[in-house]
This record gives C-alpha cells, structure tokens and sequence, in this order.
C-alpha cells in the first residue's frame, strides 16, 4: 500500500512538474503576472486611496472583502477551538496550594479547610514544583508593555511600512500570552475574561463588517469607504485612507482575541482553571 | 435598496453571527430568536434576486467595495447562481426550523458557539454561489470548511476521529483548488472569473492550462467526495450531531458541484473544458465507478445514515458524470440534480432525525414498527425514498431522466447502465428499509406484542418536514419550467 501510493505521488508530481514547464521565468517582468494588473495598482494605488503601501492598498481596500473574510476564517477558528475543547463542568480540585511568599512554604489545603485569605502575601499554585520566578516575572513586566506598544505601532503603520492589522493583533496576542505564561492562567483571565475576550472576537469582525455596512448605509456599494467622507470630515479619497485604518484596527483586535482564546483553551486543555 | 441585494444576501449573515456570538453568551434562548429572521431576510433577498434575473434575463454584477473587476472584487449573480442562492437559504431555512430542539439537545451549553458556526458556515455556502472571484471563492471556501470541520466534531466517540480525516482531506483538497488558481493566475495575471474566461481561450497551447484544470478539478473532486476520494465523507457524516449532518449532508457536496460547474463552464470556458482539454470521458468513467461503488457500499451497510452518506456518494456520481457528457441534456440534468438532491437529501435526513426523536435509531434493525408509531414521518420518509429512486411524479424522476437522455445522446452507455443499476439498488435498499419498519413484526422478549402508541415528533420538527416532502413532488411538477425558464439559460449557448 505505501509503494503504491509513493509511485502515485511520483507521477502526480512528476506531472506537475510537467506542467511547470510553460511557466514564466523568474521575476520576468513581461510575465501576465506583473503585466494585466499590477501596473494598475503601482501607478494609481496611491492617488485612488492616498496609501503609500501598496500591499495595504491592494489589501484592505482594492480587495478588502477577501480580507473581511479572512478575519471572519480567524473568526471561526478560534470559535471553533473553543466550541471544541471548552469543557464547562467544572471540577473543584481535592487540594488547593498556597504558597506563602516569606517565607516559601506551601499549604496544601484540603476539599473544606479554610482557605488564605490575605492574597497578597499567599499565592495560590497549582502543582507543588512550581519554582519562584522571580527573573522571569520581572523582565515579563518590563517587556510586556513595550510589546503592546510596538503591536500598535504596526498596527497603525501598515499604511506607509510592513505591518497592519494580522501583524500587530498577532504581536499585541503574544503580549497577552506571555503574562499568562510567565505568571499563570488564572492571572491573565483576572485581566482578560474569557468572555470579555469573545466579546472582543465579535468586535473586531464587527468593526469591520459595520464600516462595510456603513458605507452601504451612505448609498455607496458596500466596503466603498469613500462614502464615508461626510463622517470623517475629508475628502473622499483620503476617507478610504481612514477607511482602511479603521478596519485594520478592527483586524486587530479580533485577530489578538482569538490567539488569546486560542491559548486559553489549548494551554488548559479547555478547562481553563490551569495553565501550562 | 434592491441594487444592494447581492451585498445583503452576505452581509446579514455574517453580522447575524457576530450578534448570535455575542448575545448567545446573555441568553441562550435568543440565538435562535437572531438567526430564524436573518435567514428569512437571505431568503427572501435570495427569491428577489432570482426573480430579477429571470425577468431581465441578464446577470446582475455588484462591485464590491466600488471597483471594477478585474481590479476589485464582483458579485457576479445569474441564472445558475441564482438559482443554487434560493436552494442554499430555502434548505437553510426549512433545516433551521426543523432542528430548533435538536440543537438545543445536543449543544447544551454550546447553542451560540453553534449557531454562530452554522450561521458563518451557511455565509460561506452563499458567498462560493455568489461571487465571481476565483480567489474570493476559496477564501469563502474555508470558512465553510472551518466551520464545518468544527460542528462535525462536536459529537462523542468517532465524531473526533472523521472531523480530523475531514480536516486533513479536506484541506488538501481546498489547497489544489488554491493551487490551480495559482497556475492560472501566473498565466494571466487575473483572478476575477470573466476577464479569465476572455484571456484563456488565447492560451490553448501553453501546458500550465490543462496543469491549473487538473489539479482545480482534483480539488473540487476531493471537497464533493468523488469516489475514489470519498474518504472523509461517509464517517464524517455518519458521526457528525444529527443536526449538523442533515445540514451539511444536502449543501456541501452539491455547492461543491456548482463550482465544478462554474469551474468548467464559466472559467475553463466550454471550448477549453469538453474541446482542447478534454477530461470529459474520464471523468464520466470515474463517474461510473463512483455511482456503481457508491451504491454497492450502500448496500452492505447496516448504519442507516451511513447507508444514506453512501447514497450522497453515488449521487455525486449522476451529477459529475452528467456535467462532463458534455452536451446540453447532460449538463441539464446535472444542474436540476443539484436542486432536487439537495432537496431529497435533506429530506430523507431529516426523517432519519425524526424517527430517532424518542428513541435512538441508528440500525436497520431498530426501524422494527418505526412506522405504526410515526405514520407522518414515515410518509414523508417513503415519498424521500422513492424521489431518490426515482419515481415519477417526484422530482428524483425528472433529473435521472435527463442525465440518461444526455448519457444516450453522448453514446455513453455505461453511464445509462450506471445510473439505472444505482436506481435498482436504490430501490433494493429503501425497500429492506420499509418491509423492516412496516411488515416486520416486533415483539418484547416473550413474544407479546406491544400496544403501539403514536409518538410522533413535535410539529416543530413535522411541518418543515412535509414542507420539503411536498416541494420534491411540487419540484418535479414544474421541472419543464425551471429548466426552460432557468437552467437553459444557465448553460452557455456554445453547448450543444
């Protein structure tokens, strides 16, 4: 059976390669690829959307509605993941522990013993093993902020440089996940709730789906952005400039919710009580 | 507002989920309460769309976010296309009604996180019918993927075992359909569907056309579970929640063929497709294996809905083997087909989530008296039944008889064989089926028999039922117009 199927991918691939052959060369500048459609983005991308990145021209506007549902497919996966894997029974553990932080003793608190209540010098563990960490936590919260901050400078420099909505939301997600990993689970779901966090997928998707829908409502053609001139309080031309930061920003959020939900689930196997 | 119509068929949907994502986590009652009205809203827009069409005989093209193909993104909505749009959201509608309580029983604390996934699902069904971007298309293409793949494995036991054989097939297959875009676009720098249908016919010669053909073929093949790639289909469908498989069971495979035939027709363009390629008597055979193999392993089945997900692979069969005859009766009958399976599938499925409403059904044997307590179900079961063997006057009757009229006219008589040996079987299975659940006696373990009570399911589940029951006998009664009205126009006139 498994030479059987080798001699078959041999000559699907053998014949896709075949099928190469009348390919254009490399980087041919006479290829159909760069001579049907790509002249007209280069030479008018910046006078019809006033954005100097073509990629995000191209991107977020010529072909904005692709982009729309490739945040709806971000969307869906992280929702999937947590229709999936969220288990809702939740099971009280046998043994709480608590460490005490002076003086690094552990209470193991059984099912009904009194549990500490004074937070700050208890913290509450959840195996017996876990080491202080110090180091890790303090260049964590030293680093963390200015992650956060370089997420939304790419965020919203997508219009003159590489960087946009996917890259930062992912960037600002990874901030996220690294307090939850250099603390634990349960302090990063006291900052982001795990249903403020699906409040959150919702509303990126729905930032961008309503400006397309706003645009619909001022009589243009959905997703046409210079309809909405008259709100932004500019001309049409740079409206679709704003129009498209508008919805990177909405990209953005949904796509740093849904890594967010996706650590959640994965990390705790979709119990969400304990972390990695 | 009627010129934004092919927006809105999308756009409520999409927003409809968003809200049900949302709302759902407040009160779990209200998800139902959001997307009944917004699929009523597609549907209506869908029947509005349709009716333009047919009065001004002409598509109607939408350019999304204001430019112009081939530099933006088009709606391109005609005839054929239309009429899959009325299909998808009518199958939608009649499903969503009919499964309300079968939803809330499987997906206890689940129901937003589910409908929300159906709504998306059903959106990216819609907008592969709608749109007349090759790329568009595939990205539309995997969020019906993604939340299909999800919803399958929403069930105990093996559900997780054919989600994961869903997603790895089922990707590989959406990954050659990318492929093939590529090939085409490296060729002529274009992905709207029009402007590459008027730059291919000019690149007969080159080897990258019959290349990109191929290995979008393969994909679409792989995506509608054509036989010999039909692995993913019988067990993800067989173990998927009751209410996701009577779903996906009548629109995946058959939107899948719509695009196989938008693919070949309006793409490829019928010069390229049945004259300079010419993949049509291959095709046709592999058809043939399909429909004969299909059936076959239909019958050795004791699961009643993997009996059924063996028929959805022998049905592929008559509609791919239908559209590559290549002539005008052949294409006919795999368009009507279209229609009429997905009608048929659906119900059929739906009976099955009938009977099994009070007592789990699941084996042939388990139908013992199904049919003394459920005599409403069981009539609509039988009319599914023999639409799908075909018998006149349901609508099964009418698309079998123009695929074996095309399969005569293009002298492929392996497919007539085919297809009237499917029927056979068809009618071998469905009446084992029906002398189990009417003549066979039931009895405890003494031997007494039981007093039999009628139980049938709630009217909730009922009325949509005879609803769909009676639209294949309505379907089949004015084929004549729905195919002189609509699918001769759906077919470019260069075929014969």
């Amino acid at each position: 059976m498994k030479k059987l199927g080798l001699i078959i991918v041999l000559i699907c691939g053998s014949l896709m390669l075949y099928g190469t052959i009348d390919f254009p060369d490399w980087a041919d500048p006479s290829s159909p690829a760069s001579t049907h459609l790509s002249p007209y983005f280069i030479e008018t991308a910046m006078h019809d959307t006033a954005v100097p990145n073509i990629v995000t021209a191209v991107l977020a506007d010529y072909r904005g509605y692709d982009t729309m549902f490739e945040t709806t497919v971000i969307f869906a996966a992280g929702l999937a993941c947590f229709f999936l894997l969220r288990r809702f029974q939740r099971r009280a553990p046998d043994v709480n522990l608590f460490r005490h932080m002076p003086t690094g003793i552990t209470l193991r608190i059984k099912k009904g013993g009194k549990v500490p209540v004074d937070s700050s010098e208890f913290e509450r563990i959840d195996s017996i093993w876990v080491p202080y960490d110090l180091i890790i936590k303090t260049t964590c919260r030293l680093l963390i902020p200015f992650i956060l901050l370089f997420a939304l400078y790419v965020i919203a420099h997508g219009h003159h440089s590489p960087g946009g909505g996917f890259q930062g939301g992912v960037i600002l997600g990874a901030g996220i996940i690294l307090y939850a990993i250099s603390h634990n689970l349960r302090a990063a779901k006291a900052r982001i709730k795990e249903r403020f966090d699906a409040y959150m997928c919702s509303a990126g998707v729905f930032i961008y789906v309503g400006t397309g829908v706003l645009c619909l409502l001022m009589g243009a053609n959905f997703l046409d952005y210079s309809a909405l001139a008259p709100l932004l309080g500019t001309d049409p031309i740079m409206a679709r400039s704003h129009g498209i930061l508008i919805v990177e920003i909405g990209v953005g959020i949904a796509v740093m919710a849904v890594m967010i939900c996706l650590y959640y689930n994965l990390s705790s196997a979709g119990r969400q009580d304990e972390g990695l | 507002m009627t010129q934004h119509l092919p927006a809105i068929i999308i756009v409520v949907p999409l927003l409809s989920a968003l809200l049900v994502a949302v709302f759902g986590w407040i009160k779990k009652t209200i998800c139902f309460v959001i997307a009944l009205p917004a699929m009523g809203i597609v549907f209506l827009s869908s029947i509005v769309l349709f009716y333009k069409v047919i009065t001004e005989n002409q598509p109607i093209i939408y350019f999304l976010g204001g430019w112009s193909p081939p530099v933006g993104i088009a709606y391109n909505i005609d005839h054929l296309s239309s009429l899959v749009l009325v299909l998808i959201s009518g199958v939608t509608l009649a499903h969503l009604i009919a499964t309300r309580q079968t939803v809330i029983e499987e997906f206890t604390n689940k129901v937003s996180a589910f409908y929300t996934l159906y709504i998306l699902f059903v959106t990216g069904l819609m907008g592969i019918v709608a749109t007349g971007d090759a790329f568009n298309l595939y990205v539309l293409l995997e969020i019906a993927s993604i939340t299909g793949y999800a919803m399958i494995g929403m069930n105990s036991g093996r559900a997780y075992l054919a989600c994961f054989n869903y997603i790895i097939i089922g990707t590989i297959g959406a990954c050659l359909y990318l492929l093939g875009v590529g090939y085409i676009y490296l060729v002529t720098g274009s992905l709207n569907m029009l402007d590459i249908a008027s730059i291919l016919p000019g690149l007969v010669d080159s080897k990258v056309v019959p290349a990109a053909f191929i290995i979008c073929m393969v994909g679409l093949m792989v995506k509608m579970g054509l036989f010999p790639l039909h692995g993913w289909l019988p067990n993800a469908y067989t173990y998927a929640p009751s209410s996701v498989s009577t779903l996906m069971a009548p629109l995946t495979t058959k939107v899948m063929i719509y695009v196989m035939v938008r693919v070949a027709l309006y793409v490829f363009t019928p010069v390229l497709s049945f004259s300079v390629i010419k993949p049509g008597n291959g095709f046709t055979w592999i058809a043939v294996a399909a429909i004969i193999m299909g059936s076959l392993m239909a019958l050795s089945q004791q699961n009643i809905k993997k009996m059924l997900s063996y028929i959805v692979i022998a049905e592929v069969g008559y509609m791919v083997g239908g559209l590559w005859l290549g002539n005008r009766m052949g294409i006919t009958g795999a368009i009507l087909h279209i229609v009429n399976d997905a009608v048929m599938t659906l119900c059929i499925f739906l009976a099955v989530v009938s009977f099994s409403s009070y007592k789990k059904r699941d084996k042939l044997s388990d139908f013992q008296g199904a049919f003394k307590e459920m005599p409403v179900t069981a009539a609509v079961f039988c009319v599914a039944a023999i639409s799908i063997i075909g018998v006149p006057p349901t609508c099964g009757f009418f698309s079998k008889w123009y695929l074996i009229s095309g399969g005569l006219a293009a002298g492929h008589y392996a497919f007539v064989a085919a297809l009237l040996f499917s029927s056979l079987i068809n009618m071998v299975l469905f009446f084992r089926i029906i002398e189990i659940a009417y003549f066979e006696p039931f009895s405890d373990h003494h031997g007494k028999k039981h007093h039999v009570k009628i139980a049938e399911a709630s009217p909730g589940l009922l009325i949509p039922l005879i609803i769909v029951a009676c639209m294949l006998i309505i379907l089949g009664l004015y084929t004549d117009e729905l195919v002189t009205h609509v699918i001769s126009h759906a077919i470019p006139a260069e075929i014969v």
